[in-house]
């Protein structure tokens, strides 16, 4: 405790107490006051290894030694408010799920990912704008015309 | 139900009117064909247990045979007794027995060829098998069908024709109705021998219609045959030998025949193939829909193929009596005009000359109000020449009802000949054409005008040398004929007998004369009429036995107009009118309307007439609708609705009926069958469908005309075969053609 006490006390002497507290903010430190498995984490990332980044921001950790096995690899997720499990991308669900030893950033290094869609977290519950609606659902902005003739505008060629 | 009633019906008067004893045996789809039928399995007790028991003609077809018996032959066809004319040939006498020999280059409507080899039977005495399309019947010939020689010269020939066929079925266009891939299931072997590389043959570019892949070409010479004997146009040949041997039109040449389409339908594989249908659909998706056509006034009859709500393609459908088995172009490419400049609203125009989309219920307002303001005799009515008849007795029924008498049709001309049916009809008939053996066209362009009946002349001069000769502008023909002259004084030196043409008429034993409906156009159209009766008269064109003076109608409403009694004049009508209802007419001259005319349109297609409008009221194509149509010759015909109509698109004759109930002078009928009841006490023989029904009374009761001819000369009439009224000048391919084929 003293030791988390004394961490606050120099990092509020080198940042200056508004940096400090906005910092605490966005790395979740007032969210785990509230939500026990952030503080968990935040816990759990004493010690660890970083094994990586991904482009949402989300951190990986690894912690081989004085941990259970299987429960070595975790993420901390970028978005400490609404996190879910879908917002890790598939690239890093290999290596979080123990799939593979490689990790995210490896794979990238070695798939092209020219024709792959931009990971998208789900967003049920979130509204029904940022839900995937099929091309033939009545709620996907873009649907199909089904129109078989072309009507006559009366605005073209009119004398 | 009633529709269901009504096809009932339809196909009552149709069997029992052409085939009665067909409609009493009806033909059951089963391996041996008389299992189906318990009587005739009970009434012929097969003597040999191994043999099958005989067999009903191929497709149901009767045989008739000559009343001298010395006429006729016996021969043997698996065992069994058949009787046959003689001249038939082996594949008939096969057919009369029952037995659908497989055959590619053979088609019953084409001289015989006899190259693919497809149709090989065995004849017992004979040393080899011998092709039963190219040999005819001989008394007494045992002929065997389903010997191991026969199929094993069935393998063979089907082992060559593939071996330099592309296996591209699943890529071809003909799939699913191609005779190459139905025959190599029934009679092929199950592998094939050819390990070497397969020929290929350069695509030739046949124009905008006929899509072509030579590779896939058999060489069964159909198209070429086609080509020569009923389009009349020597476009396509055979070039090369042996492996080399390809169809083509030796130099770079579009194919320019009226008629191009129907090699389409007699390729037997997939080398001929339609253009705009190309990768569209596959046959087995469509919904085909036995309907007739109204892109002229031949009504062919053609099967409409829809996919949902839109038409994929149109083919024909076999009635001897008018089109054969054939169309023409314009009747099988105007569908994608079906698709485009449609119109589906009904609109008014505001006030700053913009056209508005409104309601049913607002625009009919609009139209009785501005009804109610102008007076009775300033009403005019104007049905166009797509209309069916139901429509135009609403149209009729209603401007009376408003106290007009003004109604016409669009191309029957200031005073047409409708007292008389016999006057605006062709009382020939299309298939009594091929009696005649003189022709006189005067002011007609068949070829132009009505391409079917055109392929009938076609057809009678290549089969009996029949003379023809051709008084009007100059114009090309696809058989040999006569230009006489170009106008009237022609016809006035052939009536006095003064013209070299005459001894030809006076040697004919059925001399016919086709009249243009354009001459109807002509302000001198009665004298006209009467030179003509007056050259019938002199070398015998009508008799008890044969009335062979015809007038050749221009567009599918023109006879049921007349027959309703649309006879108003339009130039008069429309130079008085304050209120003009245009019912798909679109090619009537409105210059001389006045400025502060209110005009209605209504119609399917926003074509000329639309810009002049006040109000659109939107209503549905030929492809949409039930309606009466009755063509040149005087049959009636039924168009049967394909595909749904357009956005808030109605039937014509409903339109009419919901307008003037708005404006408080409701016509007394609900329903089709209501309207169809109505034009019984006008025209009766609108009802009687597919049927002709002979003039009775003689045309020498007309009084004699008074008038004097001018001596102008005859106009042509249409000026482009390829776009004729709304549908077809919507289509792109119409107008393609019209780029690309036209002689200029």
């Amino acid at each position: 405790m003293a030791a988390v006490v004394r961490g606050v006390l120099r990092g509020i002497k080198e940042k200056g107490l508004a940096n400090f507290l906005r910092e605490a903010r966005d790395e979740g430190y007032l969210n785990c006051l509230l939500d026990g498995n952030l503080l968990q984490t935040k816990i759990h990332n004493i010690g660890a290894t970083l094994v990586g980044v991904d482009k949402f921001g989300n951190k990986y950790y690894e912690k081989l030694h004085d941990t259970q096995y299987g429960r070595h690899r975790w993420v901390e997720y970028a978005e400490k408010g609404r996190y879910n499990a879908s917002q890790v991308p598939p690239e890093w669900h290999g290596w979080l799920h123990h799939i593979t030893d490689n990790t995210g950033d490896q794979l990238l290094a070695q798939k092209t990912a020219r024709y792959l869609v931009e990971h998208k977290q789900n967003y049920s519950g979130e509204g029904e704008e940022l839900i995937y609606h099929s091309k033939g659902h009545a709620l996907n902005p873009g649907q199909r015309d089904w129109t078989r003739y072309q009507p006559w505008e009366p605005k073209k060629e009119q004398a | 139900m009633a529709f269901l009633a009504r096809a009932l019906r339809q196909s009552n008067s149709r069997l029992s009117s052409r085939c009665p004893a067909v409609a009493a045996s009806c033909r059951w789809i089963s391996p041996t064909a008389a299992a189906g039928s318990p009587e005739a399995g009970a009434a012929v007790a097969p003597a040999d247990p191994e043999m099958p028991p005989p067999r009903e003609p191929v497709g149901g077809a009767r045989v008739e045979l000559p009343p001298n018996p010395e006429d006729a032959l016996e021969v043997f066809v698996d065992g069994h007794t058949v009787r046959i004319p003689k001249g038939f040939t082996v594949l008939q006498a096969c057919e009369v027995a029952g037995v659908d020999i497989p055959r590619f280059c053979y088609h019953s409507r084409l001289s015989i060829a006899g190259n693919c080899r497809m149709c090989l039977v065995e004849v017992e005495k004979s040393p080899k098998p011998v092709a039963s399309c190219a040999m005819p019947a001989l008394p007494g010939m045992k002929i065997k069908t389903n010997t191991p020689v026969a199929k094993k010269a069935r393998e063979g020939v089907m082992e060559f024709l593939l071996m330099n066929h592309p296996l591209d079925c699943p890529i071809c266009d003909q799939g699913g109705e191609c005779d190459l891939q139905d025959q190599s299931m029934a009679f092929g072997a199950d592998r094939g021998r050819f390990t070497e590389m397969k020929r290929s043959v350069v695509d030739k570019n046949l124009g905008p219609l006929v899509k072509t892949v030579m590779t896939r070409c058999i060489q069964c010479t159909r198209c070429v045959r086609f080509a020569t004997e009923v389009a009349g146009v020597q476009d396509l040949g055979m070039l090369g030998r042996g492996s080399g041997e390809e169809i083509g039109t030796y130099v770079e040449k579009l194919m320019t025949s009226e008629l191009s389409g129907n090699v389409i339908d007699i390729c037997p594989v997939g080398a001929l193939t339609s253009k705009p249908f190309a990768f569209k659909a596959r046959n087995w998706e469509l919904k085909g829909t036995e309907t007739i056509d109204v892109t002229d006034a031949v009504g062919s009859n053609i099967r409409v193929d829809s996919r949902g709500p839109e038409v994929m393609r149109i083919v024909p459908r076999i009635n001897e009596d008018i089109n054969e088995e054939w169309i023409s172009d314009k009747t099988r490419f105007c569908y994608d005009g079906l698709k485009r400049q449609r119109l589906n609203d009904p609109m008014i125009r505001g006030p700053d000359g913009r056209f508005k989309a409104v309601t049913w219920r607002d625009a009919l307002t609009v139209v009785a109000e501005v009804l109610h303001q102008v007076k009775p005799e300033e009403i005019t009515g104007v049905a166009g020449k797509l209309s069916d008849a139901e429509s135009m007795m609403a149209l009729k029924d209603f401007v009376n009802r408003m106290g007009s008498d003004k109604v016409l049709c669009e191309g029957n001309g200031p005073n047409p000949p409708a007292d008389l049916r016999s006057n605006y009809l062709m009382n020939t008939g299309i298939a009594g054409l091929e009696k005649a053996d003189v022709f006189l066209l005067v002011g007609t362009q068949p070829r132009v005008e009505a391409a079917m009946v055109n392929a009938r002349i076609q057809k009678t001069v290549r089969a009996t040398q029949a003379k023809v000769g051709y008084i009007g502008p100059p114009a090309d023909f696809n058989y040999d004929h006569e230009h006489l002259g170009t106008g009237p004084q022609t016809l006035v030196e052939i009536a006095e007998g003064q013209h070299p043409f005459c001894s030809a008429l006076q040697s004919a034993k059925n001399p016919v004369i086709i009249a243009g409906a354009g001459l109807f156009e002509r302000e001198d159209q009665d004298a006209l009429f009467s030179r003509i009766e007056t050259i019938a008269k002199k070398f015998n064109v009508t008799r008890p036995d044969w009335n062979g003076l015809n007038v050749l109608l221009l567009h599918a409403a023109q006879a049921a107009a007349l027959d309703l009694g649309l006879v108003a004049n339009p130039a008069e009508s429309i130079k008085s009118a304050k209120f003009l209802y245009l019912m798909g007419a679109d090619d009537i001259s409105l210059d001389k309307l006045p400025e502060d005319a209110f005009v209605v349109y209504q119609g399917h297609h926003g074509d000329k007439a639309v810009y002049r409008a006040n109000v659109i009221l939107p209503s549905s194509a030929f492809s949409e609708k039930e309606g009466t149509y009755e063509n040149t010759e005087g049959c009636t015909q039924w168009t049967i609705p394909a595909v749904p109509t357009v956005g808030d698109a109605r039937d014509d004759w409903k339109i009419i009926r919901a307008l003037s109930e708005v404006a408080g002078a409701q016509l007394p009928y609900n329903s089709l069958s209501a309207v169809r009841d109505r034009i019984s006490t006008v025209a009766p023989n609108l009802l009687h469908v597919d049927e002709r029904e002979l003039p009775t009374i003689s045309s020498e009761v007309k009084p004699p005309a008074k008038q004097q001819m001018s001596s102008a000369p005859f106009k042509t009439v249409v000026e482009n075969f390829y776009m004729t009224d709304a549908i077809t000048r919507a289509s792109k391919i119409m107008a393609q053609c019209s780029a690309t084929l036209l002689k200029k």
